[in-house]
């Protein structure tokens, strides 16, 4: 809680500073402020023995979502740290643009400690309003502002939708706080009308905030049209946190109806897979293929939620932290590349000319293709692992699948890392903060996987 | 552990050496780890098994950290640190060998090959083996012929998926055990039908590799675009990480349905046998002829290796080295001839022995080698590999028995082809000293391993004399 609360007092004195128009002051300001709430929450799930759960009004932070709460806070240091050379380009809105992700985290901290509906929506709107704003920065580019626009009018209706099933959820159940409505479809021996179409709703919304198929159309548009580190963000965070409540909601509260649901997103986890990767193929477009890249990685995070089993939370972690680490090194490079087309062809050749950035791009692309031992192979490992009792041909299709993803993150690695002596490479000035975002991203993809037995081990809750 | 380390230690120093110390370093890390194998070689009881790594930490996943060895695998990690020094030295004045980064990932291959052969955890091999993939694709990327990628990016996918299917077998297998540790699957009894699934996943990854007659075709295009230590690295030492892989793992794993695979993979293995050797033998490109050549040998192999008996297993097994050992040769020869000439076309070629004796000679002993003549490693190999066919039925061994015939005519045919004849060229240049090494290297183990194949079977029957019996023992009880 105390982390929270730090994190939206960093927000304001970094909209504050942003006055004085000294982006080097917003960057300390911001990046330590982050880093000290990230601070208090590693010292909360180190403190093993005398572990406070913080718990007021719908909000509760424990050894349930504390690691959560820390991937996000991270995952958000390492995106503001490298989109710092970005955002300082035009020095007056450096602190707004800056700010804005912040009250997005707070948002997403919201809602990963949420217990009641409530709290939920709040959270999500916290979360959401400040990306549509930052979608929208990159005034001059007519894309942006479609992205914008077209991020907040289909975001509303996916709210409205929401809402309309938290309602009847609330119908049904007459409550909003998660425990009970848990407990009464637990109890309940069948279910009214009210309790189906509130949790096909709240699916819909949240497959929605997800970019998993048939809702995934605004994404590849919003994607692309975004400034660059706001995608990263979307991609990583956002996503993280809609990960973790749609698990909380469905894995937990929603858990009496699994019967109902699993079969519903069964069906959506396979027509996301495919609409993701088969549309990846053809791409030329870096950001787009970012955007299909994460329409199926929300499949494949999706499958961790289809078992309810105690290692669901750690599993889903894994797969996220390793997608997030990809996905900031992946954003970083596209920010230096800084191709206002946008085309995959204008990384030709910047591995070789760069060494130290094309290993960090080959170790985000194979760790996003799924190749050992990386940290997002352990994901996918793990994650399949744990599903294949249950539904062995969702993960036999979901391996194919990955087969089809080496094709199109393949070639991304190619045109990075060819040789050919004629093809002019593009200059580019990386500054020291982004190298040394992708050197903590390329070294935490390669010992990531150890970070598991950190985990069981040094943590003991 | 200091077999895995100096390799890695070595790839790390290569990349960030001065770039013309690069090869130098590169080749002293081979030897260094080469003379560590030795060591460990002098150390070693064949009836002993030695672990490299042990620790009784098991991950939330359930891998193990198991590493180790027994006679099996200790002679694929010794063939593994012969060949590689063997390429480094063949690349010394080519142009790819003054790169860092090709130096670099040949160490890491090595790396990554002697982790396939040592691990004795399923995860843990899965790792190795896909470790193994990264260093070759990106050795063929950076330095192959022109139009590689295609090919390439067909070559990753076709291995990737198989690498795929067989993480499913593994996933199936693992869920039902208590950790990955190899004895731990081992103790897995599997119903028969989850058993065909199993052994289905690591065949279609195995099959892919080496590879078998349908999952052939990436090889041929991928053996000619790579450079030529790329195609020595795929062909002497990857596809016997699958060959390998098939007696560690696939058999023992899932042996309730051996039987019912047997059959299947002899007659691919058949239809590899004559289907690579025609058309090897219309073959004008010389890299993909010595490409689908290599089809045809280890079809023969893979039918020794499912055949499962005692006598077949060893002689499978020489056969593998003897493989490697003159796939290494070959290759080198096409390479140099492509080199000089600037053409892998036997037609454009001609009378090279009236211009380079020393390499017409050298070419014509690796040819020999090549159709297993007596005294050669070769010929005992597949002398024993065709009399167990035999005993299977008479009709495989005569179809197997083809590949004498065959292996002599396009071999010769080619040697033929651009030795002798009038010199169509002014000059060729003759071989180098580091050349002359390697031939002579090769040549030398050919005819030692051909005269003394004790020295082999010794090291390795123990070892497969225990799986043979452990799968024996399960098969029966099942019956």
């Amino acid at each position: 809680m105390d982390a929270l609360i730090l994190l939206f007092f960093t927000g304001l004195v970094v909209m504050f500073t942003a006055m004085l128009k000294k982006p080097q002051l917003v960057l300390v300001t911001s990046t330590f402020g982050i880093a000290a709430s990230l601070g208090l929450v590693v010292r909360q799930i180190l403190g093993s023995t005398s572990l406070i759960t913080w718990s007021y009004q719908g909000l509760e932070f424990d050894s349930n979502n504390l690691l959560y709460v820390a991937l996000v806070l991270f995952l958000g240091l390492l995106i503001v740290t490298s989109g710092y050379e970005a955002f300082k380009r035009e020095p007056e809105h450096t602190g707004e643009y800056i700010s804005l992700i912040i009250f997005s985290m707070v948002g997403a901290l919201c809602m990963i400690g949420f217990t009641d509906m409530f709290m939920f929506f709040i959270g999500l709107e916290i979360l959401s309003i400040p990306i549509y704003v930052l979608a929208g920065t990159n005034k001059k580019d007519i894309r942006s502002t479609e992205a914008s626009i077209k991020y907040f009018f289909t975001g509303a209706f996916a709210t409205g939708i929401l809402l309309f099933g938290i309602a009847l959820i609330f119908g049904a159940t007459g409550s909003f706080d998660l425990k009970s409505i848990h407990d009464t479809i637990i109890k309940s021996v069948s279910f009214g009308p009210l309790i189906y179409v509130g949790i096909l709703f709240i699916l819909a919304s949240f497959l929605f905030k997800v970019g998993a198929a048939p809702f995934h159309f605004w994404s590849p548009d919003v994607y692309s049209g975004s400034p660059t580190m706001v995608t990263g963000y979307m991609a990583a965070v956002v996503k993280l946190a809609a990960m973790f409540a749609f698990m909380k909601m469905f894995n937990y509260v929603f858990v009496g109806a699994i019967s109902f649901w699993s079969d519903l997103l069964f069906a959506v986890i396979i027509l996301t897979m495919f609409v993701g990767n088969l549309s990846a193929l053809g791409q030329t477009k870096f950001k787009r293929l970012l955007a299909y890249s994460s329409i199926s990685n929300a499949a494949y995070a999706l499958i961790a939620m289809m078992v309810a089993s105690s290692s669901t939370m750690n599993n889903l972690w894994i797969y996220l932290a390793g997608y997030g680490l990809a996905v900031i090194v992946l954003v970083t490079i596209g920010q230096m590349v800084n191709d206002s087309e946008d085309n995959i062809s204008s990384f030709k050749g910047i591995g070789r000319k760069y060494p130290l950035i094309g290993v960090a791009l080959a170790l985000a692309v194979l760790s996003l293709a799924g190749v050992p031992p990386l940290l997002g192979f352990m994901g996918k490992y793990m994650v399949f692992s744990s599903a294949f009792n249950e539904y062995p041909i969702l993960v036999i299709i979901a391996i194919v699948n990955s087969g089809i993803g080496i094709y199109y993150y393949l070639r991304l690695l190619m045109v990075a890392l060819s040789s050919n002596e004629n093809d002019e490479v593009r200059e580019i000035k990386p500054s020291a903060l982004q190298y040394l975002v992708l050197a903590v991203c390329g070294v935490l993809l390669v010992f990531g996987g150890a970070l598991d037995y950190v985990l069981n081990n040094l943590i003991s809750y | 552990m200091e077999l895995l380390l100096i390799p890695l230690l070595f790839a790390l120093i290569v990349a960030i050496a001065p770039k013309n110390l690069s090869k130098w370093i590169g080749l002293l890390g081979s030897l260094v780890t080469f003379i560590a194998v030795i060591a460990r070689l002098a150390a070693f009881v064949p009836t002993e098994k030695v672990d490299l790594l042990h620790t009784d930490v098991i991950t939330s996943f359930k891998m193990t950290f198991n590493m180790g060895y027994d006679g099996m695998s200790l002679l694929m990690v010794i063939l593994t640190a012969v060949v590689v020094p063997l390429i480094l030295l063949t690349s010394l004045n080519r142009s790819e060998g003054q790169q860092r980064g090709f130096n670099a990932m040949v160490l890491l291959m090595e790396f990554g090959l002697i982790g396939v052969f040592t691990a004795l955890d399923g995860l843990l091999f899965y790792v190795f083996w896909e470790l193994t993939l990264i260093p070759i694709f990106l050795i063929a990327l950076w330095y192959g012929a022109e139009d590689r990628k295609r090919v390439l990016i067909k070559f990753f996918i076709y291995t990737f998926v198989g690498s795929l299917a067989m993480l499913i077998s593994l996933i199936a297998l693992g869920n039902l055990a208590k950790d990955f540790s190899y004895e731990s699957l081992l103790e897995v009894t599997l119903p028969i039908k989850t058993a065909f699934w199993v052994m289905g996943g690591f065949f279609l990854a195995f099959a892919i590799k080496i590879p078998l007659f349908p999952f052939h075709t990436w090889q041929p295009s991928t053996y000619t675009v790579a450079p030529s230590a790329g195609t020595m690295l795929l062909s002497a030492l990857m596809l016997k990480m699958a060959l390998y892989g098939m007696i560690r793992w696939m058999i023992p794993l899932a042996p309730e349905v051996l039987e019912d695979y047997k059959y299947i993979i002899i007659t691919l293995g058949l239809i590899g046998i004559v289907y690579g050797a025609i058309i090897a033998i219309k073959q004008m490109d010389i890299k993909r002829l010595i490409a689908f050549s290599s089809i045809s040998h280890v079809g023969l192999i893979a039918a020794g290796i499912v055949l499962f008996t005692e006598q077949s297993l060893s002689a499978s097994y020489i056969q593998m080295v003897n493989h490697a050992l003159v796939a290494v040769g070959l290759f080198l020869a096409a390479g140099i001839l492509e080199d000089r000439l600037k053409t892998r076309d036997l037609s454009e070629m001609g009378g090279i022995a009236v211009l380079a004796p020393k390499f017409a000679f050298w070419f014509a002993v690796i040819s020999f080698a090549a159709v297993s003549v007596p005294f050669t490693s070769g010929f005992i190999g597949e002398f024993l590999l065709l009399k167990g066919l035999f005993y299977e039925h008479w009709i495989i061994g005569t179809i197997a028995g083809t590949t004498l015939v065959f292996g002599a005519v396009y071999t010769l045919r080619a040697y033929q082809l651009s030795m002798f004849g009038s010199p169509r060229f002014e000059s060729f240049e003759d071989l180098k000293w580091n050349e002359i090494i390697v031939f002579a290297v090769i040549t030398l183990l050919v005819v030692l391993i051909g005269l003394f194949p004790q020295f082999i079977t010794d090291l390795i029957e123990p070892s497969l004399d225990r799986i043979y019996n452990y799968i024996h023992s399960v098969t029966f009880q099942a019956a």
